[in-house]
């Protein structure tokens, strides 16, 4: 039996395509016939929901009935792996909640598998949240994630100050998601699906679509780009590896 | 199958070695076989495909997404067009890089086009190593070698290896200088109807024009049954 797993996607500011990250996320679980759930924060909206509607829930994290519905199934839930999209500006609270619910301490016995994905945005002052944030998390899998899908510009950061963030956390690991052609990342958003069901040419419910194909190869060269990323962490072997060993000692 | 939804690409990375009047020449091949072709040009300059068949033709561009839009999503295009395009030297790289980045080969073959590149062989090393790049990098293209008889012997046939399922080397006869000025004032059809009298041609030397074509042709025509028989080969295969 697989123990359950958590991330977190999140960021301190808005507009650094976490959602985004979340999707990959979830396209890549996919690929991986890992069962994933995904819980949205953006309550009332919902823009993973929209592109994830079936695995997607919108709650509210910062209310105790919403909290509960999250962590206290998170090991009834047919899906191993649970993604929560933290709306902007609450990944720090959320990670406070986090600890007083006592979750930080069940990762840190080993009964929980977690990892945050923390969204760095292009401008320095979202570095500082790496320190905020570097208090809870403990023995968490901690990814930085560069985002560089929507800039045209490059990060505006001083190396030698980004380094002094980035050792504050042990065990961090950078992610570097590249750009995406603005036009190939508008016509996803505009179809609604995710960015498999892009790249496979079908609509919402499945049936074929007819996207352009040159953008439809854009979005699969870059998915892939992202999933190696993902590979390169190992992160298949980090929410699931006992299920994969279990697969080779039944074999 | 390979009639109806075929891309020819026609490329070289080099300048002047035929490219567009081979372009022109399938182009009216296709026509002369009562196909509808749409062929793209991505060459700058005089004497373009797209100036010779205007109605056939259209510049093409890639430096954006726009203009690879409009060229690749027509060539994927299950629309019974033959199509094909001339490929300039100063695009050839970019024009590769980038079908390779979106999968064009691939989403070719899932729809059942299976293109091919008519490659001018020419002794260079430039040429050599573009050639042995595109076969190792692109394996899913029909890569045919072109011996333009107009450059000369081919002694360098050996550094243009060709591909063991249905791969031939395409010859491309040369037009006697005579005929040349006849055939190079754009726009200009070589499937058009009463072309001598269209274009002042004395009759034995549009005999030898049409001469040099019916040999082109044939060319064209076994390189399309290689190709064809390769896929039922494939196919074959894949079933039993």
């Amino acid at each position: 039996m697989a123990k359950p797993a958590v991330i977190l996607v999140g960021a301190d500011k808005g507009g650094v395509g976490k959602t985004t990250v979340a999707r990959t996320l979830l396209d890549y679980f996919g690929a991986h016939q890992t069962a994933t759930r995904a819980f949205d924060t953006e309550s009332p909206r919902g823009t993973l929901k929209r592109f994830h509607p079936t695995l997607t829930e919108v709650v509210d994290v910062t209310s105790i009935p919403d909290q509960m519905k999250i962590f206290d199934t998170l090991g009834s839930a047919e899906a191993k792996v649970t993604v929560i999209d933290i709306r902007a500006g609450l990944l720090s609270s959320t990670l406070q909640a986090l600890n007083d619910i006592g979750f930080i301490e069940s990762a840190k016995k080993g009964q929980i598998t977690f990892a945050v994905f923390h969204i760095l945005g292009p401008s320095i002052a979202s570095l500082e949240e790496i320190a905020e944030t570097s208090r809870f998390v403990g023995d968490a899998s901690y990814f930085l994630v560069k985002n560089h899908i929507n800039d045209t510009n490059f990060f505006e950061w001083d190396p030698a100050t980004y380094d002094s963030y980035f050792k504050k956390i042990k065990r961090a690991e950078e992610i570097t998601i590249p750009k995406l052609n603005e036009m190939a990342c508008e016509q996803v958003e505009v179809a609604g699906v995710p960015y498999v069901s892009f790249v496979a040419n079908k609509n919402a419910k499945g049936d074929a679509a007819n996207y352009s194909f040159v953008l439809r190869g854009y979005v699969r060269h870059w998915l892939g780009n992202v999933w190696g990323e993902f590979d390169r962490v190992k992160l298949v072997d980090l929410v699931a590896p006992k299920m994969e060993s279990n697969v080779r000692q039944a074999g | 199958m390979s009639f109806r939804n075929s891309v020819t690409i026609i490329a070289s990375p080099r300048p002047r070695v035929g490219k567009t009047l081979l372009a022109r020449l399938l182009v009216d091949f296709h026509i002369h076989e009562g196909r509808r072709v749409a062929a793209f040009d991505l060459n700058s300059g005089e004497g373009t495909l797209a100036q010779f068949a205007p109605e056939h033709a259209a510049v093409a561009e890639i430096g954006d997404i726009q203009g690879q839009m409009a060229l690749f999503d027509r060539l994927v295009a299950e629309d019974d067009a033959a199509k094909i395009v001339d490929l300039g030297q100063e695009r050839f790289e970019e024009f590769f890089a980038l079908a390779r980045r979106i999968g064009f080969a691939e989403e070719a073959q899932q729809r059942g086009i299976a293109p091919s590149v008519l490659f001018i062989a020419t002794p260079d090393s430039t040429s050599v190593e573009a050639y042995g790049r595109l076969r190792s990098r692109m394996p899913q293209l029909t890569l045919t070698p072109v011996h333009n008889e107009l450059l000369g012997a081919a002694p360098h046939r050996d550094k243009y290896p060709i591909d063991a399922k249905g791969g031939t080397l395409l010859r491309f006869s040369a037009l006697a200088p005579g005929l040349r000025k006849y055939v190079e004032t754009p726009p200009f059809s070589f499937a058009e109807a009463h072309l001598a009298n269209a274009r002042n041609i004395p009759l034995d030397t549009h005999i030898e024009l049409q001469r040099w074509l019916r040999k082109n042709y044939l060319e064209f025509r076994e390189l399309d049954l290689r190709i064809l028989l390769a896929d039922l080969q494939s196919s074959i295969r894949l079933t039993s």
